[in-house]
């Protein structure tokens, strides 16, 4: 293809590469589709168990039995997995918790399991799940009262946030006392493939848990129980970065957030509760093809390019986001290993901005709800790309684990602890340099 | 959501070089853009005259059948019986015209999944019908969406193997039937307004694409988008709605199984593919044609033919698609593979001329 540009429109040498976000995997597409496409390179039968794996997302579950789509609850939060991830992106913060959203509480009681992992309250699991069949009572249902805080840049410029709190209502039976509970919504689910192959040791090498270098950043791996290896290993997804394949992570959502049976978790979620009406005759009740082409699909999702990489308010962004210290934990370059099975994630060079470690956010930000080797303040680094696709996506900006936060902005905002350094800098800003920063954001 | 490309034949890189070349010649936004032909009339039109006009008679549709409902309950006949179940086609009509087009509120609220969702959950919906609950609009508006909308309907309204006799509904039945139709006369006009420049007017996404929609920053993004809806509903009806059932020779995977509505479904599908390319729904205007026949003509009637054999295909499987799964699969098979033509020709020709804009 020849066109002819001006030189000084020519993209900058590290803007070229940084437009491959995805490495190979990248696609050109900036419509509401741009979450939902199987990576550019993939053909044959990837291709074609990527695309089993798209139908397995969309399956609605029914309660059994039934002739299609058996399985779902007892309990459950919702039927789908594209219900909680809708067009694979990110689920909007809901304004009744207790339709079918894609925001659920986990809860836990003080003290860990054999592997260190949070200890299950006594009747309700490590979930809480506010729907169910018809006939079965739910465990209970979602409350939240808001409070509202005004945070101002250092020009004076207000800005209010709204802090949820979560609380439970008609349990099914009486709540033990001393509950923690933590919120979570449905975050995008492509570019996970990628993640997933990233050496272990290029992430370990990022920590410092020490903080040796004495510069307020001091990320640290999450190690968490696989159960199907039955060891430790390096945490990898889910806002805690509790889960270490992709395959767990999607293997738990069947289970947990659906109620769906399957070969890695076959006990259902309300097993040995007084409100458990499934009499399990069919378990599991996915099969292992069913979870291994979902899961396959959530790894060979395309990663959408960034946008406008060479306008000059998203260059000043850029090396703002450098400056004021974001890049810190959201690292932008990583290479990812071989990935067996699937050549088309192997060995790319990829822009996810993330550390995939946990940081201290601040008791602003905290859960209180400690998970494995996260504290109750920690949280692992999202990644940042395709965050300006959000809003064509999904129709909202709503972001950070629950999705309190209406904007980047209010996001931003909400970077305490081992980040207050970086959102005090971005506090200090002028409005035009503010701008630039969110500009750049939303090229991602 | 899907899309087939098989991308052997057009390279990532290549791609890449394409969007590259776009971007790198994409002036700062600081700077005056220079004369750039503009879409906007044909986006425009696609979303005021075609999907803005969908909706709004999707809606209509919706309020007939309800106050078809309402005469069957009120007198019980076999005759009200077939007007309510015809109503439920029409309304069917507008909805399957719009899934060439499933981005933007039917999605976002979801709306979609409370109005479309299947497989019907009959165990659920059995256990709502034999307790006590007072069958509200309200209360039918809380359960889940398999348990509400069109196919709950047609399940009521067809009964499961679709020789329901008029004599065969329980008061639950009605009180139920009345609810959920009331329910998907609600969503659909909340769908509907959403749209509409007089309520909340997402349709000025369309309209101001390019200029101050904050979700279509680019002509080229919402050009994106029509194109990307038209793929996906050719993609869902070629290899799911078709494929799934011949495949696996499998009805509980047909959609409007109790009714026999699949090709009809079908059909409107591809017209839902027609009326945006060609931006004619009631009225005429410029669609995603008048864009790729700036580059080629020749393409650009071709899609029409491949729409209009694709159409003429459906239609040409005898009798209902339940019976022709296993009875007549080579006329099913002709079916799909032309709509699978469709979907080639937008994938592999059109998107790329949209993307080079």
């Amino acid at each position: 293809m020849t066109t002819s540009c001006n030189t000084k429109e020519e993209i900058k040498p590290q803007s070229r590469s940084r437009l491959y976000a995805g490495g190979e995997t990248t696609i050109f597409e900036e419509s509401s589709f741009a979450f939902s496409s199987p990576a550019s390179n993939l053909t044959g039968d990837n291709l074609a168990q990527h695309l089993d794996g798209d139908a397995a997302f969309e399956q609605v579950f029914v309660t059994p039995p039934a002739p299609l789509n058996q399985g779902l609850g007892s309990i459950y939060n919702n039927s789908s997995c594209i219900a909680c991830h809708p067009k694979d992106g990110r689920a909007p913060h809901p304004t009744e918790l207790n339709d079918f959203t894609g925001l659920f509480l986990r809860g836990s009681i003080v003290g860990t399991d054999a592997h260190g992992g949070p200890l299950p309250i006594p009747g309700f699991g490590d979930q809480i799940q506010q729907n169910s069949v018809i006939g079965t009572k739910p465990e209970a249902d979602f409350a939240v009262v808001y409070t509202e805080t005004v945070v101002t840049f250092d020009d004076g410029t207000p800005v209010t946030l709204r802090k949820p709190v979560y609380y439970l209502k008609n349990t099914y039976i009486p709540l033990p006392s001393q509950v923690m509970l933590s919120p979570r919504v449905g975050p995008p689910v492509f570019g996970l493939g990628l993640l997933e192959a990233i050496p272990e040791e290029s992430i370990v090498a990022l920590a410092d848990e020490q903080d040796s270098d004495r510069d307020g950043i001091s990320g640290k791996p999450n190690y968490v129980w696989n159960h199907e290896e039955a060891t430790m290993q390096l945490g990898r997804f889910g806002w805690k970065g509790i889960n270490p394949t992709v395959l767990q992570q999607c293997a738990g959502a069947y289970n947990n957030d659906m109620g769906i049976t399957n070969p890695y978790f076959p006990v259902e979620n309300s097993f040995g509760q007084t409100n458990n009406s499934d009499p399990n005759p069919n378990d599991p009740e996915l099969d292992q093809q069913s979870l291994d082409d979902a899961t396959f699909y959530c790894r060979t999702l395309a990663v959408p390019a960034p946008r406008n990489v060479n306008n000059e308010e998203v260059l000043i962004g850029e090396k703002l986001f450098e400056t004021i210290g974001c890049a810190k934990c959201h690292v932008p370059k990583h290479e990812t290993g071989v990935f067996p099975g699937i050549p088309e994630i192997s060995n790319q060079t990829i822009y996810p901005y993330t550390d995939m470690l946990l940081h201290d956010m601040g008791f602003g930000l905290a859960d209180d709800r400690p998970s494995f080797s996260a504290n109750g303040q920690e949280w692992k680094t999202r990644p940042l790309w395709g965050i300006g696709l959000t809003e064509v996506v999904g129709g909202h900006t709503h972001f950070l684990h629950d999705g309190r936060a209406r904007n980047l902005t209010e996001a931003i905002l909400w970077h305490g602890g081992e980040a207050a350094k970086s959102t005090s800098n971005f506090k200090s800003l002028d409005a035009k340099n503010r701008a630039a920063v969110i500009a750049f954001l939303n090229s991602l | 959501m899907k899309t087939q490309l098989n991308w052997r034949n057009t390279t990532a890189i290549g791609l890449g070089l394409m969007a590259m070349t776009f971007t790198s010649c994409k002036k700062d936004s600081t700077e005056t853009p220079t004369a750039k032909k503009s879409y906007s009339a044909n986006i425009s039109n696609i979303g005021t005259n075609v999907i803005t006009q969908t909706y709004k008679e999707l809606a209509s549709k919706s309020a007939i059948l309800y106050s078809e409902v309402v005469k069957l309950k009120d007198n019980q006949t076999a005759s009200n019986l077939d007007i309510a179940r015809g109503a439920w086609r029409d309304t069917r009509v507008p909805w399957e015209k719009s899934e060439g087009f499933l981005f933007g509120p039917v999605d976002t609220k979801g709306i979609d999944p409370a109005i479309d969702s299947w497989p019907v959950n009959k165990i659920d919906l059995d256990a709502v019908l034999a307790g006590s609950d007072a069958l509200t609009e309200s209360f039918i508006d809380a359960l889940a969406g398999e348990l509400k909308g069109f196919h709950t309907i047609e399940y009521l309204l067809w009964g499961g193997t679709g020789n329901k006799q008029v004599g065969d509904f329980t008061a639950r039945e009605f009180e139920y039937l009345l609810s959920v139709t009331e329910n998907l006369k609600n969503k659909t006009k909340i769908l509907a307004d959403s749209w509409d420049p007089a309520g909340e007017n997402f349709v000025k996404n369309l309209t101001e694409a390019g200029t101050s929609s904050s979700i279509y920053l680019t002509e080229k993004s919402a050009l994106q988008e029509l194109v990307q809806g038209m793929i996906g509903i050719a993609d869902e009806v070629a290899n799911g709605k078709i494929n799934d059932p011949l495949s696996q020779q499998d009805l509980s995977k047909e959609e409007s199984q109790f009714s026999h509505n699949s090709k009809n479904d079908f059909a409107n599908n591809v017209r839902s593919i027609s009326n945006v390319y060609n931006g004619k729904f009631n009225v005429n205007g410029l669609g995603i044609y008048d864009v790729v026949k700036e580059s080629d003509q020749n393409l650009a009637d071709r899609l029409n033919d491949e729409i209009n054999a694709a159409i003429t295909a459906i239609d040409n499987i005898p009798g209902t698609f339940s019976d022709a799964v296993f009875n007549n699969q080579a006329a099913v098979n002709e079916a799909k593979d032309k709509i699978t033509v469709i979907q080639t020709t937008l994938e592999s020709e059109i998107l790329p001329i949209i993307n080079n804009l």
